[in-house]
């Protein structure tokens, strides 16, 4: 037995020799695990840093300061700008799918998990065929796939000459052109007192849901809220003089002038995200669903909650718990996934550092850069879900 | 406590010093000879270049000189290891020892000669960047090309240099997309995603010929008259193995000295007897004669016996696809053109 006092005295027959003696082996394996993993990671960054010098390859991060020799589709990125704006400009547009793919892949995929657990045979079919077939397969399949059949196909995205203008909207093959703002003078000040409408619209919606409670009201919380925002963003526009205006797409020679461009790389990469990553939520959604023991359904029909109100307050909160850490685990896959740009040339972090390296940059630190980033990516969204993931804990009793 | 710490310290020292050297002063060219194999990085589907045959053999301008330099080294031009290679990729590849040499139609330049520790050798092909457009578009030069869209492969110097050239000529490049090989750029381009496909000069005629008649055959494009950058095509080894570099060097080189004197893998054999000393030399007839090279003393009539000199090279693999060699800048230099061999003595 392990105490922490001293051991008595023991004479020389009965105390252990040292290479017997537990505790002395104990440390000594560790010390052994250890070096020999060190010597190991030594060896081969030894290795590399002696080969990268004999062939006259940088070994510090001055490479990033030096301009990157290439333009970047879709950002006003110059070619004498810096190898580091670069990756800053490739950072942005993997936020960009990021966030976008995140919002719908979860849209979706509840909408598919709930359709899959529905009483209507059809629905509940459909949904999983869908499930069974995004799921196997690869999603580099599905971005290739989309990209060449869909958004390179002329019958549906034609040439500039063939061009659709559906109202306000041009669909040709460099992509899909919306109507979106320009800011003019003062936008910046309007979108304070958007922010301030937001908050008002919080507090709006709140007060809204007492005196409900309090009279018996039907609370209208959300339709107040919004028209609190709505008052404000409307009166701060006509008050600051028209701060945006609208522009719509239009041609001019052989280019679109105006308006916002979806590319078809961009919507591609967005969709084969969004189709795959959603079958995945859907099987997540489904088990939390079913996680939530039957005791609370019928309980629920019993307080005579209509069944939308039963998926509304009593299945989905306690299902929501339950998915948190297989959905922020599928939000990461997600982030992961887009680095598959590369295979379609939308300009996200690595598909730039391959462009960095093809043009001359080192290998070895540009793909540490890289794979720091993609680390601090997840780690924020990992944190974010373990924030919600601690407010949502149910509490034992 | 404080003990374990100082030894825990004192182990990950040692772990450390143990490891930390790991060069070796051994030149490729033994590696080379003891493993009886040259790796040679290549392509699998640049016609005139680097095909892969259904047989599972490489043909091409590219294949032929690996060959060349296996048959100098080695004796046999069958041993060769092709090594298929992404554009991305061809200098990792180099730089970390995975293949000897790359002979993949690489451009010299003076960044890939210091940053990216590449050492290249003799010159085989002289190429430029051009630019291919579809042939009922209205661009007839590049300065006609505001505003449009062009398509590319990524790892190249094309990407620097299309930019370079818009700015030069004063007019706006919408887009550049680079894409990771040649098969997806086709398919854009098919699709009217890019208003032009720029490569080399010699690129753009292999791709051309290979055009998809679904698509409308070679006749659907058209490369335009423009070459808008140098683009010196040659092997290349790694920096600081000098004995290597000299060896693939003069191998290539070889090729073009043949050429010279008019010897082909036809009569090389009546240069043996020749009245010229330089030819006996060159073809190893020289008893005494050791360079120092460190190159088999026949290597030369190896080269020729088993591959060719320059002109049949050509002939074989880059005439098929309609490049013109006569009073260009790829012929002898005695014709006026840059390939000149250094004189063997």
């Amino acid at each position: 037995m392990q105490t922490d006092e001293r051991l008595p005295q023991l004479t020389a027959v009965e105390k252990p020799r040292w290479y017997r003696d537990v505790r002395v082996l104990r440390v000594i394996i560790q010390v052994v695990i250890v070096g020999g993993v060190v010597a190991i990671a030594a060896f081969f960054i030894g290795n590399m840093i002696a080969n990268m010098q004999r062939l006259g390859i940088s070994l510090g991060l001055d490479y990033l300061t030096q301009p990157a020799e290439f333009t970047i589709p879709g950002s006003d990125f110059e070619r004498t700008g810096t190898r580091l704006e670069a990756v800053l400009v490739g950072v942005g547009n993997t936020f960009r799918i990021a966030i976008a793919g995140i919002f719908f892949a979860t849209i979706l995929g509840v909408l598919l998990g709930i359709a899959r657990l529905s009483k209507n045979w059809l629905v509940s079919t459909g949904a999983r065929l869908y499930v069974e077939f995004f799921r196997n397969i690869p999603v580099l399949v599905i971005i290739i796939f989309a990209y060449l059949v869909v958004f390179l196909e002329p019958r549906i995205f034609p040439r500039f000459e063939n061009a659709r203008e559906i109202g306000p909207f041009i669909i040709y093959v460099r992509g899909v052109f919306f109507p979106w703002y320009e800011s003019q003078a003062n936008f910046f000040p309007w979108v304070v007192i958007m922010l301030a409408g937001v908050v008002a619209g919080v507090f709006v919606s709140r007060w809204r849901e007492r005196v409900s409670e309090k009279t018996g009201a039907s609370a209208l919380s959300l339709l107040w809220g919004l028209g609190t925002f709505l008052a404000f963003a409307v009166i701060g526009f006509f008050a600051l003089g028209g701060p945006a205006s609208l522009t719509i797409p239009g041609f001019e020679g052989q280019v679109v002038v105006g308006g916002i461009r979806v590319s078809p790389e961009y919507a591609a990469l967005l969709i084969s995200l969004v189709i795959y990553t959603a079958s995945h939520i859907a099987e997540i959604t489904r088990g939390s669903i079913q996680a939530v023991s039957k005791g609370q359904q019928e309980a629920a029909t019993a307080l005579a909650l209509s069944s939308a109100q039963r998926i509304r307050y009593v299945i989905l909160p306690q299902a929501f718990r339950v998915a948190i850490p297989p959905l922020a685990n599928q939000y990461l896959n997600l982030t992961k996934n887009s680095s598959l740009a590369v295979a379609i040339a939308y300009y996200e972090v690595t598909k730039v550092t391959t462009d960095i390296i093809g043009n001359g940059g080192p290998a070895p630190q540009s793909f540490l850069v890289l794979m720091i980033i993609y680390l601090i990516i997840s780690l924020i969204i990992a944190a974010l879900s373990n924030v919600v993931n601690r407010r949502l804990a149910l509490v034992e009793r | 406590m404080k003990r374990l710490r100082v030894l825990f310290v004192l182990v990950v020292a040692v772990a450390m010093a143990a490891t930390a050297c790991s060069s070796t002063d051994e030149s490729l060219l033994d590696t080379v000879q003891s493993n009886d194999s040259v790796k040679c990085g290549t392509r699998d589907a640049l016609p005139g270049f680097a095909v892969l045959g259904d047989d599972g053999n490489y043909t091409g301008f590219d294949s032929d000189f690996c060959r060349v330099i296996a048959a100098a080294v080695l004796g046999d031009a069958a041993k060769v290891e092709f090594v298929p290679l992404e554009t991305s990729a061809r200098f990792t590849a180099l730089q970390s020892g995975e293949i000897d040499v790359l002979v993949r139609n690489t451009t010299w330049t003076g960044t890939r000669d210091g940053s990216e520790g590449a050492s290249f050798q003799t010159v085989t092909f002289y190429d430029g960047q051009g630019m291919m457009v579809a042939s009922d578009s209205a661009y007839t030069s590049v300065a006609d090309m505001d505003g449009t869209t062009i398509c590319l492969v990524e790892g190249t110097t094309t990407q620097i240099n299309v930019v370079t050239i818009f700015e030069f000529e004063g007019i706006s490049l919408t887009e550049a997309l680079s894409f990771a090989d040649t098969d997806l750029v086709q398919e854009a381009f098919i699709a009217g995603r890019c208003d032009g496909w720029t490569s080399d000069s010699s690129q753009l005629v292999a791709l051309r010929s290979t055009y998809p008649d679904s698509a409308g055959g070679p006749e659907a494009l058209t490369i335009l008259p423009d070459i808008f950058s140098k683009e010196p095509l040659a092997p290349a080894v790694t920096d600081g193995d000098t004995k290597w570099g000299s060896a693939v060097n003069w191998a290539v080189m070889a090729t073009i000295q043949a050429e010279e004197w008019g010897i082909t893998s036809a009569n090389v054999d009546s240069f043996l007897t020749s009245e010229n000393p330089d030819i006996v030399r060159f073809l190893g007839g020289a008893e005494d004669f050791d360079p120092g090279l460190g190159l088999p003393a026949d290597f030369a009539y190896q080269v020729i016996k088993q591959v060719g000199n320059y002109g049949e090279i050509w002939e074989a693999n880059i005439t098929p696809i309609g490049i013109a060699r006569a009073g260009t800048v790829n012929d002898l230099w005695i014709n006026g053109g840059l390939l000149y061999s250094a004189p063997y003595k």
